[in-house]
């Protein structure tokens, strides 16, 4: 194998595939990145068996080849040369990359190519839905911070993305707050999603589509989301970019249920100020297991605004008191909630204003961003304990 | 300001409780304990016992051989536990200042009284004498420390098969003086192994430790040595703790006989677990980390613990951890000599509750239901199904 190529290009390359690069594996072939020769360009792959991710590097090849190199080593250094053609020449004998660039020239060690395993590509019987980037990136950002980061309950790590007519729904929960984002499937999509009912639903996991959102930041065409027929992995294609995923196998519980149908409280609130004080009262709350409660007033009059108050309280170090103006339809109620999940699901709510709908100190809160309908975000309350 | 602190303890708590059950025990050796044969071991005995050399914490058995007529009394914890509620009563009654040590032991400041230390002392021997008929010590001084001393030295001056019935004076500027000529080994933090390396310094008494320059002492026993410098001079201003904060709640067995049966060390880890969980409840504490102690046959023990996402007090869950916990360490057969259960890591009262999940309402209803049963009916009055050993028909 005899490649040029431009350093920037290279690096750039390397920092999308690395982070499907394994950190600690059994298998050492895993912590490399495999370098190889494709149709006029240098395709870049790299693999921990959960997500696997190939990339497209425009090169001068000179001859054909393929060799893997450790991953973080080849990407340091590559990260260190000047922006100037990087020439790469390997060794077939001692398995061994030649690279130079300016006047810098190293030899790095690697790997038989053919260790290396083999990220399935796609295939004529594949199911292709094409997605737009914008609104995808806006889906994921909205419901993968719901997905559980631990691991006891595999499908929680995951996200539901389900097809149902000409509707794609994104949802993740991880069993004490739940995220759900609804948008409209262009035309194509939803006629594909019409001829093929299996793949109606599938569990992607949380970290993939992290990923995806990352390595999809300047694409501007459709996303093509590759379902293979054997159903266990799903490819993401793009421009010189491609993602492949394992899919989470099992059943996502029926979300649909635990969104209350009703509430006898509902609050419009500014997202901002709530925000905000929230995060004043989480400084509080994060020393007492992030209790922070709202006492939701009603003024009962209908030409006057309600009150929201915030408190929070701290054994150790004291307390806060916060209140804001909100306009209210219902009784008052008053309900405790992790700080730290308004936080979360306030940071993504693009919206000046926000719905809060809730029933009792036990029942789930309701969170919709006005004028964003696709979006509903539950989070079950902290229920204070003793008599 | 010079404090006034009493220390009182009870002399032989146990035996005098026995001793106004059955009237017949008095005047004779007896011992208040586990039975010999199985292990058992003296919680307390009465004085005439402890003229043939018995003390607490001695194995029944080699009590027994040091006095063959020993009379051995099974104990009755719940019977102490009221008696001792109504000492403590008794205590309050005269300042809520009270630090409760034990089950029999207490220290009181009664700085604030305006009657001399000695006579409040005194009023308090003969009130407790006169109300509850329980022969008491007390140790009169200006800290806990004299205080706790002077009455271990008061007791120990007692003729020899006679309850103590003492009262220790140790007036203020006195302490050091007092402490002097005791033996290191009376002085608190003082272990064996502590008390080995003084001896080999050639400090045998805590005068000897006073005239230590500080230096020397911080040198030789590092943080600690600063302690035993200010201790032997008879310096201590810990204040008297009303409050007890507990950092953990346990409940441990040792079996009579080494266990190896399954099904009888769930059993046995499903009423501790039932024991702590009920305590935290009165204690109005939630923890989150729940601990499962064992010791196999040959003495060596292991406790391994995990942390719940969740703090709890109830029973269930506390069990169903410290079984997996046992399930983990447990190669079938072992056999099994102390098994115990603890919760630590005490936080807030709060619970997030779960989109999927009962969130625990029934078991909460179901816990309730049991406490307000047990309160009334005694602690045997309901029992759950699989805490009954199985019968085969």
């Amino acid at each position: 194998m005899k490649v040029s190529c431009l350093q920037e290009n290279l690096a750039k390359g390397l920092s999308i595939v690395g982070r499907a690069v394994a950190s600690r594996s059994t298998l050492p072939v895993l912590s490399n990145v495999l370098m190889k020769t494709d149709n006029g360009q240098l395709k870049l792959s790299a693999n921990n068996f959960e997500l696997g991710i190939n990339c497209w590097v425009g090169a001068k090849i000179d001859t054909e080849g393929a060799i893997t190199v450790p991953a973080r080593l080849l990407s340091e250094f590559v990260n260190s040369l000047p922006p100037e053609r990087i020439d790469m020449e390997l060794d077939e004998q001692t398995q061994t990359l030649n690279l130079r660039c300016a006047r810098v020239e190293s030899n790095i060690k690697g790997i038989d190519a053919d260790e290396f395993p083999n990220v399935a590509g796609v295939s004529e019987d594949d199911i292709i839905i094409k997605l737009e980037p914008e609104s995808l990136r806006l889906m994921i950002k909205q419901v993968v911070f719901a997905a559980a980061t631990d691991e006891s309950r595999p499908v929680f790590t995951g996200v539901l993305v389900r097809f149902n007519g000409d509707t794609l729904t994104m949802a993740a929960a991880d069993g004490f707050r739940l995220s759900v984002k609804a948008t409209a499937l262009n035309q194509s999509a939803s006629q594909v999603v019409e001829d093929h009912s299996e793949v109606s639903s599938l569990i992607i996991p949380g970290r993939a589509l992290t990923e995806l959102s990352r390595v999809s930041g300047d694409q501007e065409q459709p996303i093509e989301l590759v379902v293979t027929p054997s159903r266990r992995q799903v490819i993401f294609r793009m421009q010189d970019v491609e993602l492949v995923s394992q899919l989470i196998e099992g059943d996502f519980p029926d979300y649909t249920r635990i969104i209350p149908k009703g509430h006898t409280t509902r609050s419009v609130l500014e997202t901002a100020s709530f925000l905000k004080a929230v995060r004043i009262s989480h400084l509080f709350a994060r020393d007492s297991a992030n209790i922070v409660k709202l006492e939701i007033s009603p003024s009962g009059d209908e030409l006057m605004n309600g009150r929201v108050t915030l408190v929070a309280t701290s054994a150790e170090l004291g307390d806060n008191v916060s209140d804001m103006d909100a306009s209210i339809d219902g009784e008052a109620v008053e309900v405790a909630f992790n700080a730290k999940y308004l936080i979360d699901v306030l940071s993504i709510v693009d919206t000046p204003q926000f719905i809060l709908e809730t029933s009792s100190p036990s029942s789930p809160g309701v969170f919709r961003p006005v004028g964003d309908d696709g979006f509903t975000h539950v989070i079950m309350p902290m229920h204070i304990q003793g008599r | 300001m010079i404090r006034k602190i009493l220390h009182l303890d009870l002399d032989a708590f146990f035996c005098a409780v026995e001793e106004q059950r059955d009237p017949s025990l008095v005047g004779q050796p007896f011992a208040v304990g586990g039975r010999p044969d199985q292990r058992g071991v003296v919680a307390s005995c009465s004085y005439p016992a402890r003229t043939f050399g018995i003390h607490s914490a001695m194995p029944m058995a080699r009590a027994v051989r040091l006095c063959p007529q020993l009379i051995v009394v099974p104990s009755r914890h719940q019977a102490y536990s009221t008696v001792s509620k109504q000492v403590m009563a008794q205590l309050h009654s005269m300042t809520p200042l009270v630090e409760q040590l034990s089950i029999d032991e207490a220290f009181l400041d009664v700085t604030d009284l305006p009657d001399p230390a000695e006579q409040l002392a005194r009023q308090l021997q003969v009130t407790i004498l006169d109300k509850l008929a329980l022969p008491n010590s007390l140790g009169v001084a200006t800290n806990k420390l004299v205080a706790k001393i002077a009455n271990n030295v008061g007791k120990a001056s007692a003729l020899k098969g006679r309850t103590p019935n003492a009262i220790t004076v140790v007036p203020a500027g006195h302490e050091a003086a007092f402490l002097a000529p005791l033996p290191v080994s009376e002085l608190w933090g003082v272990g064996p192994k502590t008390a080995e390396s003084l001896v080999r310094l050639g400090l045998h008494t805590i005068g000897d430790i006073a005239r230590q320059p500080e230096k020397d002492l911080v040198r030789r026993f590092g943080k600690h040595g600063l302690d035993l410098a200010r201790r032997a001079k008879g310096i201590d201003d810990r204040p008297v703790e009303t409050e007890h904060e507990a950092k953990s709640i346990s409940q441990e067995t040792t079996f009579a006989q080494d266990v190896t049966d399954r099904e009888k060390l769930r059993i046995t880890l499903r009423r501790q677990s039932e024991q702590v969980g009920r305590r935290m409840r009165k204690a109005e504490l939630f923890g989150s980390t729940v601990r499962l102690k064992i010791r196999w046959a040959d003495f060596t023990t292991l406790t391994r613990q995990v942390t719940l996402t969740q703090p709890t007090q109830l029973d269930n869950e506390i069990y169903e951890h410290v079984l997996h916990l046992f399930d983990t360490v447990w190669p079938d057969g072992k056999r099994v000599r102390l098994i115990g259960v603890g919760v630590s890591n005490f936080d807030a009262p709060a619970r997030q509750l779960e989109l999927w999940g009962n969130n625990n309402e029934a078991d909460q209803r179901l816990q309730d239901t049991l406490d307000t049963l047990r309160d009334r009916f005694g602690n045997q009055a309901i029992r759950r199904g699989n805490q009954l050993k199985k019968r085969r028909s």
